[in-house]
């Protein structure tokens, strides 16, 4: 069994109950691109602590309202007789 | 498509374009006989006009290219707010207009971030260029031939990086 290691984040979801805040509006508040906030809503980028801080606080929030660490178990893919090697 | 995608393609096109360019010179400048397989110093002379135009063409286009853009910009937000008499809103617009450029154009991290990963590659573009032209003179091929490989991978080092910025751009990093 591999472990998976994942940070999830509620970006969308807080951003529509912050009156439907713009991504634009997001990264005026965080200080960066819109294609960075883009990318890390949709999980294609990790962002550093000191952005994931500002992100929250652009919230309102404590960071673990924004981002979640999860660990996934990830099934080996069984070998050719069916068993899990 | 983003600010930071936009300007990596103008930059891959633009590297793309003048390594033709050379490539094209060279080939015209070797058939007429103005280049010699044993001469290198003309070939030392264009090289270093090349990247004299190189410099010139990049500055160019980065230039031409933020000009362009902001235009870009500035029309789409006025599409999008329409045409206005009131001097205080016409005030507002250009405010906007200008905050958005400014917006678009941040260097952050994840940019930080991307330009160090696509250094990388190039790198080790710019290494198998080297690489390879060892082996274009361990093999017997004439001098000419080995400078020319690695100029064209410094060229070929450019664009790779560009690209591969692109790649980290939409893919994520």
């Amino acid at each position: 069994m591999g472990k998976i290691f994942e940070i999830t984040n509620e970006i969308r979801k807080l951003r529509f109950f912050a009156d439907e805040m713009t991504q634009q509006q997001l990264a005026e508040k965080a200080g960066v691109s819109r294609q960075t906030i883009v990318a890390v809503e949709g999980g294609k980028y990790n962002p550093s602590l000191e952005l994931a801080f500002r992100i929250a606080q652009a919230f309102n929030v404590p960071i673990e309202e924004v981002f979640q660490y999860r660990v996934i178990e990830k099934k080996k893919k069984p070998d050719k007789k069916g068993e899990p090697s | 498509m983003t600010y930071q995608i936009a300007r990596k393609i103008t930059r891959m096109l633009s590297g793309t374009v003048l390594f033709i360019v050379y490539l094209v010179q060279v080939n015209n400048r070797y058939q007429s006989g103005v280049l010699a397989l044993e001469e290198l110093q003309s070939l030392a002379q264009l090289m270093l006009v090349f990247i004299g135009i190189g410099i010139g063409v990049t500055i160019a286009v980065e230039i031409i290219f933020h000009v362009l853009y902001s235009i870009g910009i500035a029309v789409k937000e006025s599409v999008k707010v329409g045409s206005c008499n009131d001097e205080d809103r016409e005030r507002n617009i250009e405010e906007n207009i200008e905050k958005n450029i400014k917006q678009e154009m941040v260097e952050d991290e994840m940019a930080k971030l991307i330009d160090l990963k696509s250094l990388r590659v190039g790198y080790v573009t710019t290494g198998i260029g080297f690489f390879a032209s060892l082996i274009i003179l361990v093999l017997g091929y004439p001098v000419f031939l080995m400078v020319n490989i690695l100029f064209g991978s410094f060229f070929l080092a450019g664009i790779m990086e560009e690209f591969a910025k692109i790649i980290y751009y939409l893919r994520g990093v």
